[in-house]
């Protein structure tokens, strides 16, 4: 009898070793109690090799909401999330086949026992990004169905027809273009880090087609942002396949009210908590913005921002207190801000503020106000007033800087050598990757 | 046997040699996990340590695919890429293993030499 159970219980574990799924069991604070192989393949990478006592904590970095949902369940039992997408690596550019995706399914089963299940979903998004592309571009067209700039390109990608619409979009004449490749309306930007129009064309070969989103230029110089639709065309079908003799493709100009900001929108792209712009977000802006300032020559800088002893908060006064802590420092930071602005929450205690034409001396003079600003906020806890300070590293797009995880990096060692100096205060990335404390 | 007994066989010291011509009973006695492993990565070589910690029998997984089917949370860069694509391998590593469901922190130590194809894991809590 004690045999048949010893196997049974063999075979439950061979059954989760093997479960292609994360499963973890935590008690209501996160401390992990049971977590299966799979989703400690998932975690590891995250939490580095240290041992990992606590799935909040892990996940603070990337997805600090999910302390607060769970907290804030207000029933005894049931689903707190449902496959809640975290972003846990942002890729270099919104198709970037690198990022990855979790999705967390928090179930609670008791008052102090929660159930999650975690899945790599990286593929899956990626396939909705295009997806997505797809269903906004055809809704676009419905839009605007009398302004359609359609193009035809021979097998290699040279134009070899035009309609009357492309002339008036672009600005070019027929004979600028005919016989040219698309390169012709693209701002010039490294290759690295956006597809060319020869690249273009082969993911067009290779999926049917390709949807493309980026800065054009018109004859004048004028910039807009622009949506390309590249569709092979086949007439023939061989053994190998269809035959591409040629594509089709269709041009739009995306003015403002298509990036019409609503409820959707405003849940995937702002921090549960704070109201501010979430980490997937700050990514992806942040990509933009580089490329913007790199094509037009201008200065683009970071603020790296950590609320300091922000953990001993959390373990005297308790998590709420922490939570309350971020509203208001959120609160003190947003007056002191151009529109242009970013403030965005990536994680735990950490922020960031990307700042389009602002240089590394103007980041550390806004640094400045910044401090005192949270200097002076108060938090209200039981029992007491609190107050904090912040600590703060600043970089700046440069020669040697010259994407947002180069900015961001910098940013970071400013913002240690500050920690190290004792905090409540800001310090500069300098160019040779030294730093330099102002205040 | 008398070849065997006289060359180190502490977790630190042990060598892939040493390893290979040990017999089952010898591998048993090891108070560290061992798993030995083919070129394709299938499970020939299971101590008793290693089956004790992780609830398993030997026979359940000798010839199945081990980081598939029993080991995911090394099916990684730090573990299974190593054995895999380094043809000398001596490293020791921190790591964090889930042995019955639990998070359990261990020391891993990983071989491969030119002269055999069977890799080994050592495992010690």
């Amino acid at each position: 009898m004690i045999g048949e159970l010893e196997l049974e219980n063999e075979r439950l574990l061979q059954f989760l070793y093997a479960c292609p799924v994360g499963l973890i069991e935590l008690s209501a604070d996160g401390t992990i109690g049971m977590v299966n192989p799979f989703a400690m393949q998932l975690l590891l990478p995250l939490a580095g090799t240290s041992f990992m006592e606590n799935f909040f904590d892990v996940m603070n970095t990337y997805a600090p909401e999910l302390r607060n949902l769970a907290d804030g369940f207000p029933a005894p039992r049931g689903t707190v999330c449902e496959n809640h997408r975290i972003l846990v690596k942002p890729g270099n550019d919104p198709g970037d086949e690198k990022a990855m995706t979790l999705a967390c399914t928090l179930v609670k089963l008791a008052q102090s026992r929660l159930f999650v299940a975690l899945t790599d979903v990286s593929k899956q998004v990626l396939q909705e990004h295009r997806l997505k592309q797809a269903e906004v571009w055809f809704a676009s067209l419905l839009d605007d169905v009398n302004d359609f700039a359609v193009m035809s390109l021979d097998a290699e990608g040279r134009i070899d027809a035009v309609n009357p619409s492309v002339l008036r979009h672009t600005g070019f004449s027929r004979a600028q273009l005919l016989g040219h490749t698309m390169d012709v309306f693209d701002m010039q930007v490294s290759t690295h880090e956006r597809l060319g129009a020869a690249d273009q064309i082969s993911e067009a070969r290779r999926e049917g087609w390709y949807l493309h989103e980026g800065w054009q230029t018109r004859l004048g110089g004028e910039r807009y942002w622009c949506q390309r639709l590249i569709a092979a065309r086949s007439e023939t079908e061989r053994e190998t396949g269809w035959d591409i003799s040629g594509y089709t493709v269709v041009m739009r100009e995306v003015t403002q009210q298509h990036f019409a900001i609503d409820q959707l929108t405003r849940m995937l792209t702002t921090d549960y908590l704070t109201g501010v712009c979430n980490r997937a977000r700050f990514f992806e802006m942040g990509e933009r913005e580089c490329l913007r300032a790199r094509r037009y020559s201008q200065p683009l800088a970071l603020i790296s921002i950590d609320l300091d002893h922000f953990k001993s908060v959390n373990d005297t006064h308790g998590h709420a207190a922490g939570d309350e802590a971020l509203k208001a420092f959120v609160n003190a930071c947003a007056p002191c801000l151009r529109p242009s602005d970013t403030l965005a929450r990536l994680g735990g205690e950490e922020f960031a503020v990307l700042l389009p034409s602002s240089t590394l001396q103007g980041a550390g003079e806004l640094a400045e106000r910044l401090l005192d600003a949270v200097y002076a906020a108060t938090v209200n806890v039981p029992g007491g007033v609190l107050r904090m300070t912040a600590s703060f590293g600043c970089s700046e797009l440069n020669q040697e800087v010259t994407n947002l995880k180069g900015m961001i990096a910098a940013a970071d060692r400013a913002l240690y050598r500050s920690k190290e100096g004792g905090r409540n205060r800001v310090t500069l990335a300098l160019s040779d990757q030294s730093t330099v404390a102002v205040g | 046997m008398s070849d065997v007994t006289t060359e180190a066989i502490e977790f630190n010291e042990v060598c892939l040699s040493t390893l290979d011509t040990m017999t089952a009973e010898q591998l048993d006695q090891l108070p560290y996990g061992v798993v030995g492993l083919s070129a394709e990565g299938l499970v020939e070589i299971y101590n008793a340590t290693e089956s004790r910690l992780a609830g398993l029998l030997p026979a359940g997984v000798i010839g199945t695919d081990f980081f598939l089917s029993t080991a995911q949370c090394m099916n990684n860069f730090m573990v299974a890429e190593r054995l895999k694509s380094e043809p000398k391998l001596d490293a020791t590593i921190d790591y964090v293993l889930t042995f019955r469901m639990r998070p359990t922190p261990v020391r891993l130590r990983l071989l491969r030499s030119e002269s055999t194809s069977r890799r080994f894991l050592l495992i010690q809590r």
